[in-house]
């Protein structure tokens, strides 16, 4: 409801020191009242509202001080400090047609310069003639004044709040509007008075809602943010998120201070509190303690999806406690019957679970094999169990490759047979990311050895870019195997990552290999790898027509990505080494790492800019020049310098060959750095295009053994230099 | 508060806020939102506002009556208002209160549950209501019904008929409920658990079962063609029926995947018809119920009731 309109302008009096110049600028607030919006929306919401905000002031010509925003799941609120009471005023010039179309050999205008006039809503008398660099034009010089702020926000507010959206959005009334929830009030205030706006088919007034059950139900009238914090904290609710983050979690320190426990920290948690709340208050419950003899991750798990809660832990011994601590939207007198309901759910919660954990345990896994058949991994990549086949195959190769002895090989086996069988269990159906987790606990159960359980618990492993990598070498091989078995097959499949889509996730598959091998220091060539499994997946997965990208490039693309982002600063040291490292038919990542670290370290000595220097000026010369190679005949060397480089070159090859088969990349680098003054001696003694085409030839052919001998270590032409 | 009478609350509360007390629908269902009191209703521009409690069949949720939360037969109550009133959710909170529920001592929340029925081509945005931690009931703003969109919305409130009695009553097993002050939940309701459980898991004849569905998708879209008569009501008889076919042919087991996306499209192609063909209907009809408002004493009764309660949700 609209109240009655106080004067709008001039902006009544503000409190002192808030805003500089009263007369001139106000504050605005805007509040949209919804229904419960999804808690993850709303944190996203509030960043598009102060964006376009401040967007669309900015557009309008309204100066401002600062704009802040609040929210619950019932309200997105805008601030704006200091909102200029009038637009900047502006002068608006329009050229028209060239003088000689609008005025005729009379000198009169012609209908070109009346309708150009018209059009702007100038006389002929006001349009200037001004010299361009196109000849003499007519132009429009309009002084556009600044409207007051409140007619120009009248028609702004409802196109911010339009421009919100969320990835699903409802109607609910007669206006078709779609907003994530239906709207429910508005509240626009401008300098105190109300901004009667329009949206979603509610008119916007002064009044706001407190909370559901703790506010007084009948609305509170405000004037300006300070009245409105007030008073909604009046009514129980505590609008800024920071706010309710930082009380939630001093509630959750004193929790845990009187009980002696320690909080299993999730940032997750933390969002989802903040955001479902208007009055968060953390409760602490118990569940029996019976219940600690299922995995704790499921106890974790169930407390977390099902309902919200955080798992606490022993101080010292680190393991779970049978209490967990709820954040409700409450303040009741006594808050023991909501504790009482949330322990109660609680306990039928984790009667599920166990029920499901001794059920699981009923069945072998290596029982649960044959029912793979009945499980579609993909429609064109077969079942769950032509997966396992092939995951069998590919680690007993890996295996084999990576120099495992015969038992841990077999384990890999093993554990590759079992991997997917947690995927039938009761738990997993209930809780999909215990996959695996659940697998080496069922496999422990069985009597499987440590090895097998082990790997098949870590098959998952890395999760992310910061996450750790399975634990154990039967783990690396067995997640490796998976993950190339996946992106083979997606990609022989035809489906690949577009853009931002990547449904299977194969970036964070092909990353994870990359990590997998880099940080478990994996002597594995990858293309082999993907050679292999590409035969593995050759039966089961029919070629796509269409299968353009080759999961090759695409592993090292996430290569290059990781490199950069965790070691490798320079992107022309990247390119040099891996344009080299690419053409070859043998990937080892971990030694093009190493050489990319090599050689990154060596641009810092002095000599490398110069080195570089008179690389490439003998790279430049064998590109372009034209001639008959053969070897360097040492007989047709006519200057001292020319034997001097053939015998520094020959030299140096040696050390830097067997540096390099060591993997001593430093070494090998220093070998190229003692060239440098041998090339420069060179180019100062030497005329390359000798007059005899002979010496000519001799001299380039020389040049470009330097040059080989420099490429065998990276493309050095990648690399950028002052001077070069 | 007896399990029964909390169904008689629920019936006096949204008697006074106007809706006709319908009866269950006498097909089995998996959801009250089958009932043709929702289904059709929330299709096309009539106002609607119904209220009834529906004995629904999930064939697969059986536990032969050994879980104490878990039923392959449990009643929904369920409430339709199109359109969807400005203050539905204090008008729902009221009828909390009306339960004895006391929201002040309480929490009670509003979480995010996006509803899809991919049988009945249907979906909708809302929350799941939870008391204390406790899913209680399902509170869905309908978008599409048949693959239709819809307007005005019909809003969907679907109580959990027995979680919220356990939850008055402090009984932790549903067969425990106090159905009236004799007779109890189980005393009903037991025995039925355990022969239906073994019926849909293990005595189901599957050959029949698949002819019946054949015969029944056959007997529906039979009477959607026949366009000289008005048969959509019974044809949509033959589409509920089906789709519970269906959901015991999925708990005898007796479908592969792809056969069961398979199935599910079968139910949804007769679903999106019937209604295509109701709201054909209605408008030849001249749509009957759109401008009763002001002469219909229930929805009058209804907005000044509303008014009481609280004028924004």
């Amino acid at each position: 409801m609209p109240k009655p309109q106080k004067s709008r302008a001039p902006a009544p009096p503000a409190k002192k020191g808030r805003l500089p110049s009263p007369a001139t600028a106000a504050e605005l607030l805007l509040e949209i009242g919804v229904e419960e919006l999804p808690y993850q929306f709303i944190a996203p919401a509030l960043a598009v509202l102060k964006d376009s905000a401040e967007q669309l002031f900015n557009d309008q010509r309204l100066a401002f001080q600062s704009t802040r925003t609040m929210g619950t799941p019932r309200r997105l609120t805008l601030v704006v400090e200091g909102l200029a009471t009038q637009q900047t005023s502006m002068v608006k010039e329009t050229m028209g047609p060239s003088k000689a179309v609008a005025f005729d050999q009379a000198g009169q205008p012609t209908r070109a310069a009346t309708g150009f006039a018209a059009g702007q809503g100038v006389t002929i008398q006001e349009l200037q003639v001004r010299r361009t660099p196109k000849g003499e034009y007519l132009f429009a010089v309009k002084q556009e004044e600044g409207r007051p702020a409140h007619v120009v926000l009248e028609a702004l507010l409802p196109q911010l709040i339009a421009k919100l959206s969320f990835p699903k959005a409802m109607k609910w009334n007669s206006t078709g509007v779609r907003f994530a929830r239906p709207v429910r009030w508005l509240v626009a205030l401008y300098g105190g008075a109300t901004l009667p706006i329009e949206a979603a088919g509610i008119t916007a007034g002064n009044r706001t809602e407190g909370h559901r059950v703790l506010g007084s139900g009948k609305g509170i009238a405000v004037r300006d943010s300070e009245s409105y914090l007030k008073g909604l904290e009046r009514q129980g609710v505590i609008p800024d998120p920071q706010r309710r983050r930082h009380m939630i979690e001093e509630q959750i320190a004193i929790l845990c201070k009187k009980t002696g426990f320690t909080l299993n920290v999730d940032g997750d948690l933390l969002d989802q509190a903040v955001y479902t709340t208007e009055c968060p208050n953390a409760i602490i419950g118990s569940f029996k303690p019976a219940y600690l003899e299922v995995p704790q991750e499921i106890l974790i798990t169930s407390m977390k999806e099902h309902q919200g809660f955080f798992s606490l832990m022993h101080k010292e011994t680190g393991k779970l406690v049978p209490h967990f601590i709820a954040v409700t939207n409450n303040r009741a007198k006594d808050m023991g019957l909501i504790r009482e309901g949330n322990e109660r759910v609680l306990a039928a919660r984790l009667a599920d679970a166990k029920f499901f954990f001794d059920e699981d345990r009923k069945v072998k896994l290596v029982d649960r094999v044959e029912k793979l058949t009945g499980i579609v991994f993909h429609q064109k990549a077969g079942t769950l169990y032509h997966k396992t086949l092939r995951i069998i195959n590919l680690v007993t190769w890996l295996a084999s490759k990576l120099g495992l002895n015969h038992d841990d090989q077999n384990a890999c086996r093993q554990a590759a047979e079992l991997s997917k069988t947690d995927l039938l269990s009761g738990i997993v159906g209930e809780f999909p990311t215990l996959q695996g987790i659940m697998g080496g606990y069922y496999a422990m159960h069985d009597g499987e050895p440590a090895k097998v359980s082990r790997a098949i618990r870590d098959q998952y492993l890395p999760r992310g870019m910061d996450e750790r990598l399975p634990e154990t070498m039967e783990g690396k091989i067995l997640s490796l195997a998976d993950r190339l078995d996946t992106i083979v097959a997606f990609f022989r499949a035809g489906i690949t990552p577009r853009g931002s889509e990547d449904p299977y996730a194969l970036r964070r598959h092909a990353l994870s290999i990359v990590r997998i091998i880099i940080e478990g220091r994996l002597k594995l060539d990858l293309d082999e790898a993907i050679g292999t499994s590409i035969n593995i997946a050759e039966k089961d997965v029919k070629s796509s027509p269409s299968m353009l990208d080759d999961p090759r490039r695409f592993i090292f693309e996430r290569f290059r990505f990781y490199a950069g982002t965790l070691y490798i600063k320079r992107d022309d040291v990247m390119a040099a080494v891996c344009k080299t490292a690419y053409a070859r038919t043998h990937l080892d990542l971990v030694d093009i790492l190493e050489r990319m670290k090599a050689l990154e370290s060596m641009t810092t000595r002095p000599e490398f800019d110069p080195l570089i220097v008179g690389f490439k000026r003998a790279h430049r010369l064998v590109e372009k020049e034209q001639w008959d190679r053969k070897p360097v005949d040492k007989a047709r060397f006519e200057h001292p310098a020319e034997s001097a480089l053939y015998n520094a070159a020959e030299e140096e090859r040696e050390t830097m060959q067997s540096a390099m088969t060591r993997g001593e990349y430093g070494q090998a680098l220093d070998a190229l750095v003692r060239l440098k003054p041998a090339i420069d001696a060179f180019f100062a003694a030497v005329m390359v295009n000798a007059e005899d085409p002979a010496v000519r030839s001799n001299r380039l052919s020389l040049l470009q053994e330097v040059d080989d001998f420099f490429n065998s270590f990276a493309d050095f032409s990648q690399i950028v230099v002052q001077g070069g | 508060m007896t399990f029964q009478n909390l169904i008689l609350t629920l019936h006096h509360y949204w008697a006074e806020q106007g809706c006709v007390i319908h009866q269950p629908y006498d097909l089995e269902m998996g959801a009250g939102t089958f009932h043709p009191a929702t289904f059709l209703r929330s299709l096309g521009p009539e106002p609607w506002r119904a209220a009834y409690s529906q004995p629904c069949r999930r064939p697969t949720d059986g536990r032969y009556g050994e879980n104490p939360n878990r039923m392959q037969h449990y009643y929904q109550y369920q409430v339709v208002l199109k359109p969807a009133p400005d203050n539905i959710q204090a008008l729902y909170l009221e009828s909390l209160t009306q339960l004895g529920i006391n929201p002040k001592q309480h929490d009670i929340r509003f979480i995010q549950d996006d509803w899809e029925s991919p049988t009945l081509g249907a979906w909708g945005l809302g929350w799941e209501v939870r008391l204390d931690g406790m899913e209680i009931t399902q509170f869905t703003y309908f978008q599409e019904i048949g693959g239709i969109e819809l307007n005005p919305i019909t809003v969907e409130i679907t109580y959990g008929t027995e979680r919220i009695a356990m939850y008055l009553q402090q009984v932790n097993n549903v067969f425990d409920l106090a159905w009236n002050d004799t007779v109890t939940y189980g005393d009903i309701h037991h025995e039925t658990e355990v022969q239906f459980s073994t019926y849909n898991f293990e005595a189901g004849d599957v050959a029949m079962l698949m002819a019946t569905f054949q015969s029944f998708e056959g007997e529906c879209k039979r009477l959607l063609a026949n366009r000289d008569k008005r048969l959509t009501l019974p044809a949509y008889e033959f589409c509920i029926k089906s789709s519970h076919l269906f959901n015991l042919l999925d708990a005898r087991g007796a479908m592969s995947v792809a056969e069961r996306t398979g199935y599910i499209a079968r139910v949804r192609a007769l679903a999106r018809q019937c209604a295509e063909r109701y709201i054909e209907e209605r408008a030849a009809m001249g749509h009957p119920l759109l401008n009763r408002g002001t002469g219909h004493d229930g929805v009058k009764t209804a907005r000044i009731r509303s008014k009481a309660v609280g004028r924004r949700s």
